[in-house]
């Protein structure tokens, strides 16, 4: 009992966070592609294309491009600083993925508990906003060791932001703490399963508050402002290069990862399947295997130009992935690798397809809006976002107190 | 009313979200250059060109300097002589600087020729060298053009 006690107390932890920490960069790599997929899209041009079929190498050709790379350190920086800077940076970013879960129930794979998420923390919420601003310590690190006005800048705008946006963010979520009654991510959700609905519903404001702050809190478009290109050249990554940079970058797409997340698990219900209430869609908790092909042709069927066209061919491809991961879930069934793993992977195919949206979410926002000017951002925070979100605090506990108290 | 129902609801932000998600779907603008080519129009101006005689096979031009006079570069470089039989003059070297020129096909305009004119303006524009001594295109490479390097990749 003891040693199965470690394995899955201990081991199993680890080889969840090495995982985690491995296919991250990967995942990035081709969100990466996407986005410049998409974006090309949105303006009528065709999107990367070259490498590979279709561009599939494109972020591999960008990695090894960045790894190859001089690492110039400009001079009379402050050279410690500015290596710790896309450190600080990054780690934070990773460490915030510990609490997100990807399924409620554990699980049995070759006989060890498996749990879908890294740790449950109950105070899951509080751990997340504290480690998402330390990543600013990274952000005005690698500013100020810079020694270049264009970085400092930058540094100091996206302090002065990431400050401000910091107190609606909270406000937001803690709506969803009231109703849930627990700051536990899982907790959370499986507080919406028992009410029935996602707390997008009765707190819609609390939603739009949370995304337009985390869209400026992780420094994106239309909040871009301390790397606006047209002023600050790069912003606080001016003088970086190579692997550094790549850090840096690394840690504001694991940024939106998190917050595409976060407001999965807060507002749409984080692994519950759409109306989770609704008994004439109860099909979809084993129909969900149907949907994979589909969502996997209609993905890949967009990403190819338009010019190849011809979706039926892509979607194709979808149902043969779908097929082939259906035939590895009968299959693990089969053999007793895994047990009732469907629950969890029907769980985890419904988490990805509501990130994946949130990560869309950020790519239309930054193919679609011109960036703010500075005073205008610093109005939407201080005089809209905080009003607006404290006001959604006490609408919540209005209407909870009115309802008689207590987690809904 | 309506204006201050617009920007509580946002309005102006759902219809660019809107816009950029039509075009998502659009065809594609770009052309793939070296691989694909767009079509050009019949009154394309590409480098000028001379034109052989359609029956006999000599160059159609009658080496009246016309051409050369018009010229706003003066780009257009004529030597003739007097034919040794018959009326008129022939050329004996006719040279178009491309580095001058500016393609404005104003030299076709007073070619005398009927009813084709002798110099046109060719649908080639594919010119980069490696040298600039090519850009200084004599007789031959007027009247026969030149073959751009294939694509391959």
């Amino acid at each position: 009992m003891e040693p199965r006690a470690l394995v899955e107390q201990a081991v199993i932890p680890c080889l969840q966070v090495i995982l985690v920490v491995l296919l991250i960069p990967l995942v990035i790599a081709y969100l990466q592609l996407v986005e410049r997929k998409v974006l090309g899209f949105m303006q009528a041009r065709l999107a990367p294309r070259r490498v590979g079929w279709h561009g599939l190498l494109q972020p591999i050709a960008d990695a090894v491009k960045l790894l190859i790379k001089e690492d110039t350190i400009p001079a009379r920086a402050d050279r410690f600083l500015f290596t710790l800077a896309p450190i600080v940076s990054v780690v934070p970013a990773l460490l915030a993925l510990a609490v997100i879960p990807i399924g409620g129930v554990p699980f049995t794979l070759f006989g060890y508990e498996v749990r879908p998420y890294i740790a449950d923390l109950d105070i899951g919420v509080l751990f997340l906003l504290a480690v998402g601003s330390l990543g600013i310590y990274g952000i005005l690190l690698g500013g100020w060791a810079s020694n270049s006005k264009y970085s400092l800048l930058g540094a100091l705008r996206s302090g002065a932001q990431m400050i401000s946006y910091e107190i609606p963010l909270g406000f937001a979520l803690i709506g969803v703490m009231m109703l849930a009654g627990t700051a536990s991510l899982v907790g959370i959700v499986e507080a919406q399963k028992a009410a029935g609905w996602w707390y997008v519903a009765p707190q819609i404001l609390g939603f739009f508050c949370y995304f337009v702050s985390a869209v400026a809190e992780t420094n994106r478009i239309p909040f871009d402002l301390p790397e606006a290109e047209a002023e600050l050249v790069a912003g606080f990554h001016t003088e970086y290069s190579g692997m550094k940079f790549a850090f840096f970058f690394l840690a504001e797409y694991t940024n939106m990862i998190v917050v595409s997340a976060l407001v999965t698990v807060a507002f749409f219900g984080g692994w519950l399947r759409p109306f989770p209430n609704v008994r004439a869609l109860d099909w979809l908790e084993n129909g969900w295997v149907l949907l994979v092909p589909l969502a996997l042709g209609a993905f890949f069927g967009w990403m190819v130009d338009q010019r190849v066209g011809g979706g039926m061919r892509f979607l194709f491809v979808g149902g043969l992935l779908g097929g082939l991961i259906g035939f590895g879930i009968g299959a693990a069934d089969l053999f007793g690798v895994a047990t009732a793993s469907a629950p969890q992977l029907a769980g985890a195919f419904w988490f990805g397809l509501k990130v994946s949206f949130f990560l869309f979410a950020y790519i239309w926002f930054r193919g679609t809006y011109p960036r703010y000017r500075y005073d205008q951002l610093m109005d939407l925070g201080w005089k809209w976002l905080l009003p607006m979100s404290i006001a959604n605090v006490l609408l919540t506990g209005l209407v909870l107190l009115l309802r008689g108290g207590g987690a809904s | 009313m309506t204006g201050w129902l617009r920007t509580i609801l946002l309005a102006e932000l759902w219809v660019g979200l809107w816009t950029t998600l039509k075009n998502q779907f659009r065809p594609h603008v770009t052309v793939e250059y070296p691989r694909e080519t767009v079509d050009l129009a019949p009154r394309f101006r590409g480098t000028p060109r001379l034109r052989y005689h359609p029956e006999n096979g000599e160059e159609l031009c009658i080496a009246c300097h016309l051409c050369e006079v018009v010229c706003p570069c003066d780009c257009i470089h004529i030597v003739s002589e007097k034919k040794p039989e018959g009326k008129g003059k022939r050329l004996v070297s006719f040279e178009i600087n491309l580095e001058r020129c500016c393609f404005c096909g104003l030299c076709v305009d007073p070619c005398p020729t009927k009813p084709l004119t002798a110099i046109y303006m060719s649908h080639d524009y594919e010119l980069a060298d490696y040298s600039r001594t090519p850009f200084v295109a004599p007789l031959k490479t007027l009247l026969d053009g030149t073959t751009p390097h294939e694509y391959s990749k």
